[in-house]
């Protein structure tokens, strides 16, 4: 399954007059998987979601579908569920969810069966002759959920999907994702909630400043930040640590816990293996207890995106090609 | 079904379920017929009998010429029919004027005359004719209701009928001589082959066709605007344009309120025929009594038609009229024809411009700046047209016909006014521009439409539609 890309967007730019909004990007999404496609406000995800749903044509690059090169007749395949999303309010929702899957190319007749099961799965059913306007808002995102999924697309590009919902029905969509992924669909989730990509995404790309700055497995991304850090409590002082080990490590953060009870947060220099390093410390303080540090994708957004407002992002970029090899 | 056809049938079948559209269907041709009854109705001269109290001052005593001037002293019929030798103009069958001298002689004056008036109740007017009457010394009438205009016309006919009478008294010409020398004779414009033409009628005929395309331009271009908003505004066109090409959602749009325009148009010409059936005969009963048509039938089998037609006959109605006659030999097919050319034409070059215009803004109350100068030509092109209704030839009139902007409204009026006769080139010019021109301005709206309506909360400026125009 690996290698086997429904999606994949080659060294893509997008210009609109004096703005750069996609920067020789390139993108490859996995068959099958659950995609986080992540970036800060303006970093070029939307422009990216409406190539893909051919909204907007890219000003050079390459994009597949499945192995093709992206045309029209793919559409049917697809489905979008956009950040600004809306339903006609004076239409009655049943109506308007033919009207919708009758635009991805269903016939009326297998529209209306395949949304009477989806409402049926949500509980809705009783919805269908009333009219959007008398809808909550959750009400009226859990039919937008519907309309997007309800032609069994092969690729599904959810943005910030979860917004608006309560955590119960939060909990409904995620698991429906996961469900749907477990069927044979692949998802591009674009999602500011750190939380949700932890949670679902298999794999993630990060645009920043219309250039792609970050790619890969989730957990392979965590491993490569959190890659040689711990934190170790202990029963002594600051000076005594700091003499016990001179050299191979750099210290990240440092707390007092307690009138003697300090965490230290520490990143081991490439080489120096914990235990030896442990060693050392044996003989000056009293380990309380150790452990790898896992930063969350939260930390990871945030470190990266404001080392990328440093330092060039194409640094980051080469430091992750390094950490790669 | 292709999805600009189901575009345009939710287009469609959304607005003609709404109960404006079937409360316009009804509601419209009633009031266009009620207006129209109530016009006809209050400007018909009504059955009134008026009671005229006359001061003579006059050295000729020019008040026995109302009526038989032994009766003077008591209340006169002037009845209009009795009076027609004087009265030549204006007739009106409806009104009687029944006139009563005031005595003057001894001591008695107008201003007695006046406090009487104004004390009795017998009386609606009071007329005064001065020692001296001529250009600077008016006759007067003294009202407590205003008078009608006709009523005012027919007492100023007859004053100077009265007038002229007193002054041959006293010339050395008979009568017969004086209304020999006084000419009313006709001047009747014809054409070259002597030909009555009745330009103005005509052109009125195409300004009506015209006002119809004007209207309809506004009002479902307006639609199209607000459609483009609403969908924008509520966030559902992203879905769409995921689905469908942002140029098959715009065209699916105008078509289908196009669509919607035209069967209200065809369902107000059945409303108003069906109320035409039904209501004529109770307006003008006569006219369609199955016997009376039934006997002029017969008549007209047996004896030709002509010596039949009675007075109020239809068919006497249109001979009679040169300007319905005229209008019955205008080039209805071409004129119908043109006219729903430059119904679809001109709203689908003003439509797509709406539709860039509501895929521009965020809400309606941002289009007035874009409304401007999509607006000016249309009303333009509307005062051009009722302006050229006196003048067909004009030049303002030739070039708007042929302007695209303004040629829907324009060029009927053109056409209409002389039968469309030795206008072919300019015609086929004018249709030829309009197609290209909407094409463009189709083209031209797409480009913005597709940049538009998913860019929000931004205020566009000119310069930038300019470079969307670009991406």
């Amino acid at each position: 399954m690996l290698g086997n890309y429904i999606f994949e967007a080659e060294n893509i730019v997008k210009k609109y007059a004096a703005h750069t909004a996609l920067d020789g990007v390139s993108v490859a999404v996995t068959s099958q998987s659950v995609f986080g496609l992540l970036g800060p406000n303006g970093a070029g995800k939307t422009s990216l979601i409406r190539i893909i749903n051919q909204i907007t044509a890219p000003d050079s690059g390459r994009v597949l579908f499945n192995g093709e090169l992206l045309e029209r007749k793919h559409i049917s395949q697809i489905g979008y569920l956009p950040e600004e999303r809306g339903l006609y309010k004076k239409m009655k929702i049943g109506d308007q969810c033919v009207y919708l899957a009758q635009l991805k190319g269903m016939s009326k007749k297998e529209a209306k069966s395949e949304l009477m099961k989806w409402f049926k799965k949500f509980e809705i059913d009783a919805w269908w002759n009333k009219k959007v306007e008398e809808l909550s808002k959750g009400m009226a995102q859990k039919i937008q959920f519907i309309t997007t999924v309800m032609h069994r697309p092969k690729l599904l590009i959810l943005d910030e999907p979860f917004s608006g919902f309560d955590p119960i029905n939060t909990n409904l969509v995620k698991n429906e994702i996961l469900k749907l992924r477990d069927e044979g669909a692949t998802v591009i989730l674009s999602t500011h909630n750190m939380g949700s990509v932890e949670e679902i995404c298999d794999e993630i790309a990060l645009l920043h400043n219309s250039k792609k700055i970050l790619s890969g497995k989730v957990n392979e991304v965590k491993e490569r930040f959190s890659k040689n850090q711990y934190v170790i409590d202990f029963k002594g002082s600051v000076v005594a640590f700091a003499n016990a080990v001179w050299g191979g490590w750099e210290m990240i953060k440092r707390e007092q816990l307690s009138k003697d009870v300090f965490r230290i947060t520490l990143r081991l220099d490439d080489g120096v293996k914990l235990n030896n390093f442990l060693k050392h410390l044996l003989d000056h303080i009293e380990i309380l207890s150790v452990n790898k540090l896992v930063l969350s994708m939260n930390d990871v957004f945030i470190k990266v995106i404001s080392d990328g407002d440093g330092a060039e992002s194409e640094n980051v970029e080469t430091l992750n090609a390094k950490k790669d090899e | 079904m292709s999805k600009v056809a189901l575009i345009l049938s939710r287009e469609y079948s959304t607005r003609v379920k709404k109960k404006s559209f079937i409360v316009m269907t009804v509601l419209v041709p009633l009031l266009a017929i009620g207006f129209l009854v109530a016009a006809v109705y209050l400007g018909m001269p009504k059955e009134k009998d008026l009671k005229i109290l006359v001061v003579d001052d006059s050295p000729l005593r020019v008040s026995r010429f109302l009526s038989n001037p032994k009766d003077i002293d008591r209340i006169i019929s002037a009845k209009f029919s009795d009076e027609s030798k004087f009265v030549d103009q204006d007739k009106t069958e409806n009104e009687h004027y029944y006139f009563t001298a005031f005595d003057t002689s001894g001591t008695k004056t107008y201003e007695e005359a006046l406090n009487y008036f104004k004390k009795s109740e017998k009386f609606d007017l009071l007329l005064y004719l001065p020692p001296t009457i001529d250009n600077k010394n008016p006759s007067k009438l003294n009202y407590k209701e205003p008078p009608s205009s006709v009523t005012e016309k027919n007492i100023y006919n007859m004053v100077n009928n009265i007038v002229e009478k007193g002054r041959i008294e006293i010339s050395n010409i008979t009568e017969k001589e004086y209304n020999f020398i006084k000419a009313r004779v006709p001047v009747q414009s014809v054409d070259v082959d002597g030909k009555d033409n009745q330009v103005s009628t005509k052109a009125a005929v195409g300004l009506g066709f015209g006002i119809f395309i004007y209207m309809f331009i506004f009002m479902y271009g307006v639609q199209v605007m607000k459609g483009v908003i609403e969908e924008k505004s509520n966030r559902i066109v992203e879905v769409i344009v995921s689905s469908v090409k942002p140029f098959e959602l715009m065209m699916g749009k105008i078509v289908g309120i196009m669509l919607v325009g035209l069967t209200q148009l065809t369902l107000w010409i059945i409303v108003i025929g069906l109320f035409a059936v039904v209501a004529m005969p109770f307006l003008s009963p006569d006219k369609f009594d199955p016997k009376f048509q039934s006997s002029l039938a017969e008549s007209m089998m047996t004896e030709g038609v002509t010596n039949v037609v009675t007075e109020n006959s239809p068919v006497q109605v249109i001979q009679d009229n040169p300007m319905l006659n005229s209008m019955m030999d205008m080039p209805w097919f071409s004129l119908i024809g043109l006219f729903i050319f430059y119904f679809i034409g001109g709203y689908l070059l003003y439509g797509s411009l709406m539709a860039a215009i509501g895929a521009a803004v965020d809400s309606e109350t941002d289009t007035q700046q874009f409304m401007i100068p999509v607006s000016m030509p249309l009303m333009f092109a509307y005062i051009v047209s009722i302006m050229g209704i006196n003048n067909p030839n004009s030049a303002v009139l030739n070039w708007c016909s042929e302007i695209p902007f303004t040629s829907p409204i324009v060029m009927l009026v053109r056409f209409a006014s002389n039968n469309g006769e030795g206008l072919g080139w300019q015609v086929a010019l004018s249709m030829f521009l309009l197609i290209v021109t909407f094409v463009g301005t189709t083209w031209l709206a797409a480009k913005i439409y597709r940049v538009g309506i998913l860019m929000y909360g931004k205020k566009v400026t000119y310069k930038e539609l300019f470079k969307w125009l670009k991406y």
